[in-house]
Formats: structure tokens, sequence, C-alpha cells
């Protein structure tokens, strides 16, 4: 009898401890702190009405977290919940065996939320590795009032060569007409993606991703550099653009130093982050362009270029990290980030009241293309995007051919197929 | 450099090779060196076969390492464009290491061994940008250069011209990163000189002042002969921690403008750390570790020998 109580009670000190406290490390790269506040509201809520959960909240700046992930993750240090772009690196993880596939506990209704889309892009071989929280587009904003001190016309802008004219008129009145941010060479590879996204167009680019048709170094590729080095030629970006990175040159729109900034719609945000008032542009001065149309391009118009971001789950994850991340990513939580203008929430119905009228603009804009290309240093992987990155910097200081840019990313993904 | 003791071997002097058999010199080495040959063993002997063993394989740094391919990272390193570049710039930091940042020290620690007043201040001074961390005086030069907030150009209104960006500019890129190299190092060089001057007897000076012996002649003659030895040393870590060069140049330029200010150090972690290729970069490691012990032994050869007898 004696025995069975201690046994009993043993196994009770075994269970208590696992119920009563179970902590989830959850590693994220939001760095406004605005949102912050908002995450952190969150995880206080989330933990209230789930006692003997704590969520841990933990840091990295998106530069470091791009660095240092491969490393954490097959540390003890790994968290438990992680920032994702999807694309060629969760390929790479989920084949290393570095994560969780959740597809048995994730409920169905939340699947059914996030969309066929959504999930898909976090699906690799038919195992469901993390969820989709949020779309994301790169648009070209520009200021308003420069425009109207150059005496461009917006709508000038529809197509390539009203681009290219608009530019010249900003460089003839003394006015910067793009800010980019070459040092961190993401922010310079949208271009040359953008330009892709219309020249090639979706089967093109998957054709060239399978070494169809020679592949990237193809006539639409060569030609994105081309048309790239035509920008450049005009030296349309701000001073030392090829020293700053992302931030000096959101701040730099955002102090309205330059006309226009192509850059995700989170630079809404970012922008009055790093903008020396903190204030940024106001609204009523802002405004987004779609890029520039090509004609001959054989991209439908519609096509957008941007990313679907969620939260993978490390393969040590347990339950309680996929039911945060469930109620995390669900239009109650998300909708909280959309309306405040901070991202643009995937989960049916979440975007339905977003007030921020640049959000709902490029909400419907997404929603109605044709194709919404990922990133390409993302969708790429590391080994292709790394040098897509590369060589955008460089054409954008006119340092590369065109013919040499589109030969060096064929050569790393041939590397790699 | 005579080991005193009071063993009856101690009489006769053993040659060199023979004191280690001493049993009383055993017993401290079997007590003290095992701690450190293990710390040694663990963190820097194995992590080097590791990377030595990356370098053989086509892997991501993700799961088991499968894919064996021989000697290709090796040549794909040989054959990057950039490789070239980085070799170069690794070259220029030992070149103007040597060139401009020892002498530099040196003639601050003659000027700066006598004690006199405000002195002391003057060597901290000097001192203190080496007692930084490495991030930290390359995030602070990173604000002096920036083209549109920094000093830079704020020095370019006030002589009424404008300063180009020199971390965006190729031909300034590296003569900025030297020059905040210079900065910071000399000050540690200057101390080993400064250390090596104050171990000259004073007595030998002063016979040669009283000979008549002019300044510049005990420099040369006197001084510099004996802290030969504070020479050697300091010139071995130029050498070396040039190679090694990293944490600088991250924050500075990040190995741009359009990859054209990285050291091999750098190069590697670009393209081999972050484009997620561990064998690339495993042969890079390689190639520089060779480099590294080559230098050395070459090094120790030709110069600690000359110290030592």
């Amino acid at each position: 009898m004696k025995k069975l109580a201690l046994a009993a009670m043993l196994s009770v000190a075994a269970i208590l401890p696992a119920a009563a406290q179970e902590t989830v490390d959850w590693m994220h790269i939001a760095s406004i702190p605005e949102e912050v506040a908002l995450m952190e509201a969150a995880v206080a809520e989330y933990e209230a009405a789930n006692p003997g959960i704590t969520i841990n909240m933990q840091f990295l700046e998106n530069e470091a977290f791009k660095a240092k992930l491969t490393t954490l993750l097959q540390s003890d240090a790994a968290p438990d919940i992680f920032y994702s772009w999807g694309g060629g690196v969760l390929t790479e993880q989920a084949a290393a065996g570095v994560l969780r596939p959740v597809e048995d506990l994730v409920d169905p209704a939340v699947a059914e939320a996030i969309g066929a889309g959504g999930m898909s892009a976090f699906t690799r071989d038919g195992h469901v590795y993390g969820l989709a929280q949020q779309v994301s587009e790169v648009v070209l904003w520009y200021n308003k009032a420069l425009f109207e001190q150059a005496g461009v016309d917006p709508a000038s802008l529809e197509t390539w060569d009203g681009f290219l004219a608009a530019v010249q008129t900003f460089k003839d009145a003394g006015i910067t007409p793009l800010a980019v941010g070459a040092k961190d060479k993401w922010p310079a590879h949208f271009w040359w993606s953008k330009l892709v996204v219309r020249l090639a167009g979706q089967d093109a680019f998957d054709a060239a991703r399978k070494g169809e048709n020679g592949g990237f170094a193809a006539e639409p590729f060569v030609k994105a550099g081309e048309m790239f080095l035509e920008l450049a030629a005009l030296e349309p970006f701000q001073e030392g653009f090829l020293a700053a990175a992302y931030g000096d040159a959101s701040g730099y729109f955002g102090d309205g130093k330059a006309a226009m900034h192509l850059m995700g719609d989170w630079d809404y945000g970012a922008m009055k982050d790093n903008s020396a008032s903190k204030a940024g542009i106001p609204d009523d001065q802002l405004g987004i362009l779609p890029f520039p149309t090509i004609e001959g391009g054989a991209g439908d118009p519609t096509d957008t270029l941007g990313g679907i971001n969620g939260w993978l789950f490390h393969k040590n994850a347990p339950d309680a990290a996929v039911d945060f991340v469930e109620w995390y990513t669900s239009a109650e939580v998300a909708s909280r980030f959309g309306n405040a203008g901070f991202f643009i929430p995937i989960a049916k119905g979440a975007a339905d009241n977003m007030t921020n009228p640049f959000k709902v603009q490029i909400a419907q804009s997404i929603n109605n293309a044709h194709w919404h290309a990922i990133f390409f240093d993302q969708e790429l992987g590391p080994q292709v995007g790394g040098v897509v990155n590369d060589i955008s910097a460089e054409l954008a200081g006119n340092a590369l051919t065109a013919e040499e840019a589109a030969e060096l990313v064929e050569e790393a993904a041939a590397d790699i197929r | 450099m005579t080991t005193i003791t009071t063993s009856p071997a101690a009489v006769a002097p053993p040659r060199r090779a023979r004191r280690y058999m001493d049993r009383k010199s055993l017993v401290p080495l079997l007590l003290f060196l095992p701690p450190a040959l293990f710390l040694f063993v663990v963190l820097v002997v194995l992590p080097m076969v590791d990377a030595a063993s990356f370098s053989f394989f086509d892997w991501t740094g993700y799961g088991p390492m499968t894919d064996f391919v021989g000697l290709k990272n090796y040549e794909d390193v040989l054959t990057h464009r950039h490789f070239g570049t980085a070799v170069r710039n690794s070259l220029i930091v030992i070149a103007v290491s040597l060139a401009i940042q020892l002498p530099l020290a040196m003639w601050v620690s003659l000027a700066l061994v006598e004690k006199s007043w405000g002195v002391n201040a003057i060597r901290t001074l000097f001192f203190l940008p080496y007692m930084l961390a490495e991030i930290a005086a390359g995030l602070i030069w990173k604000f002096v250069y920036d083209g549109n907030y920094g000093l830079v150009p704020t020095v370019g209104d006030a002589l009424g011209t404008s300063l180009p960006h020199v971390l965006g500019d190729k031909v300034w890129v590296m003569p900025a990163i030297m020059l905040v190299i210079v900065w910071k190092y000399f000050g540690f060089h200057m101390m080993i000189y400064i250390a090596g001057l104050q171990s000259i007897p004073s007595e030998v000076i002063e016979a040669a002042r009283l000979d008549g012996v002019k300044k510049w002649q005990i420099v040369r003659h006197i001084k510099l002969p004996m802290i030969w030895g504070s020479i050697v040393i300091s010139v071995f870590f130029s050498i070396i921690g040039a190679l090694q060069l990293f944490d600088l140049v991250i924050p500075l330029s990040n190995g741009g403008p359009n990859n054209s200010s990285h050291t091999i150090v750098t190069f590697l972690y670009q393209f081999g750390i972050l484009r997620m290729k561990l064998g690339f970069g495993g042969a890079v490691s390689v190639m520089l570790f060779i480099a590294c012990v080559v230098i050395t032994v070459v090094y120790r050869r030709l110069l600690f020998s000359r110290e030592v007898d």
C-alpha cells in the first residue's frame, strides 16, 4: 500500500511539472517598437488563457537571423517557433529534418482560413512545416510632394520608357529619383526580380529553374539585366547607395530625400521608424505605383512580387507551439496587426477591416495577381538567391554586363540542379 | 634563458633536449599540461579537423554530409571571381600594417618611452582604440564615414567641397578600412615596443651619450637591435592578424561595394557560410590555415631563431 502511494505520488510529480510549466521559444525579427508591443500583448493574452504555457520571445535582427539560423537550428538553443520566408531555404531545412511536420496537428479550420496558397507555401513533399501569417508585395512607393516639385505626372510612369523619362526629369530637377540599400544587396535584387517578372513571366521563370531553354542565361533574363543597366546608366540612386543598408535607404526615402523607393509593403512602417523625425512621409504625401509595364514582356500585368511569410516549427517543438501559432495567425489576432498597418494578414477575413489605404490597395493587388512570385533570393534558396543578390547590386553599380549577370545566375542554378 | 635548479644536473648543465627528462620538471608537466592540452584539442584541433573534412563534401550545413566531391570545392574557390580580390586585399592589409602601422608605432613609442608629464595619458589615449571591441569600432567608423549624416560630409561642407561616400566607393573603401586598422592597432604595437625599450638598461644609453653618439644613431645601433625580439613578435602579430581580419570589415563595408573589400575571412563568411556552402567555406579555411602555418614556420626559422641565440 505504501509502495503504491509512493508510486502514485511519484507519477503525479512526474506529470505535474510538465503540465504546469511548458516554455515555448519563439524567435521573431520584428523591430518596430509598436509592432513588438502588439506581439507582447498577444503573448500575455495567450499565457493568461493557457496557464502553464510560457511563450519566450526572442529577437534577432533580420540580417543576423539569416546568418545564424542554420547553426541555431542544429543546436540545443534552437527556437521552437521561428520566422520564415518559405522558399528554397525552407526546402533545405525540411530535407535536413530540422523541422517538425505538423499536418496531423493543424486544425482543418485553420488550414481552411489560411487558404490553399498559404498552406502550400509551407508544405514540402506533402508535409506541413509551418503556418503562413502574412502576405507582402514589393511596390514602388513614391513621394507626391517631390513629384509635384519636379512636375512629373505619376501616370506617366506606367511604361518603362515613361519611367526612365521621369527618372531623368528628377535628375534634371536636382532630386534623387530612387533610394536603394545596395549594401544589403536584397533591396537591389527587387529591381532585377521585378524586371524578370515583367519580361519572363511565370512560365519562363519555372522553365529556367528546371534548366530548360538555357535556364537563367535565356533571353528574358539577359534582357532584364540590360534594362537594369539602362536605368543604372542614368545614375538614379542616392549618392553612396552601395554603402547604404536597407535601413539607411528606407530612412533616406522617409526623410523625403528621394522620389521613389522600390520596397515591400512593410516599408510603410519602417520608412517612418527609420526617418530622422520618426514620422516619415505623411500619408497624404505618400503613394503607390505599380511597377512599369514593359512592351513585349511575357509577364501578366497583374503579376506581383512579394512573399508569403509565416512561422516554422523546429523538430523539438511541443504541441503547444502549434497551438499558439494557430491562434496567433488566426483572423482574430492577425487582424490587429493588419489594422495597425504592420502587415497584411493572410487568414480569411483578417484583412477585411484594414483601414490603412496602402495596405488595402496592396492586399487587393495580391488577390488579383495572376502570379504572386516569391522573393527570388528566398525562392531560389541561398546558393542561387545569393548570386541573384550579388549581380543585382553589381548591375545597380554598373559593374557587370547583362550577359555576365545572367551567366552567373545560371552557373549557380546549374550547380544545384 | 637559463633555468635555475638545485638538482645535481645543474652543475653540469644538460643539453636542452634532455631537460624534460628531469624528474622535477616532469611532475609539473604531467600536472599542468593535460588541462591546456585538452582544451586545445577540443576547441582548436577538433574544429580544425572538422572544417577540413567539410571541404571535401558538398554540404549545406544541414544534416549529415553525404555528397563527397573530392577537391571540387578547392577548385571552386580558386576560380571564384572574388577570391583574387579577397587575397589581394589581405595582402594590402599586411603591406600597410608593416609599412605604415609598425613604423608609426615605433616612432610614437620612441617619443613616449621617457617618463614625463602627460606621457601616461597620451599612451592610454593611443591604446584605447585597441581595447574597443572590433564591432564597436567598426560601427563608430561607419558613422564617421557615413556620406549623408557622418563626420566626413560635415568636414567636406566645412571645406566647401563634397567628399566621396568612401564606403560606397571601390577606390576609397580599402584606404578607409586601412585607416581604421592603423588607428585601432598601432597602440597595441606601441605598447609592445615601449615595454621593449624600457627593458634596455639605461647605462647603455648613457654610455653611448657620453661617447658622443648622436640621438638617431642611438636609436639605430642600440635601441632597435636591443628590442629586436619585440619587433619580431609585433611583425608576426601584424601578419597573422591581417590574414584573420574580419570583424572590422563586416560593420564597415560588409565586403562591399560589390564585393570589392572582402578579406579572406569575410569572403569565407559571405560565400561559404551565408550561402550555405560549408564545403566551399571549409576549403577556404583550410587554405588560410595552410598559409598561416607556412608563414609561421618560415618566420620562426628566419627570425625567432636569431632571437633565441
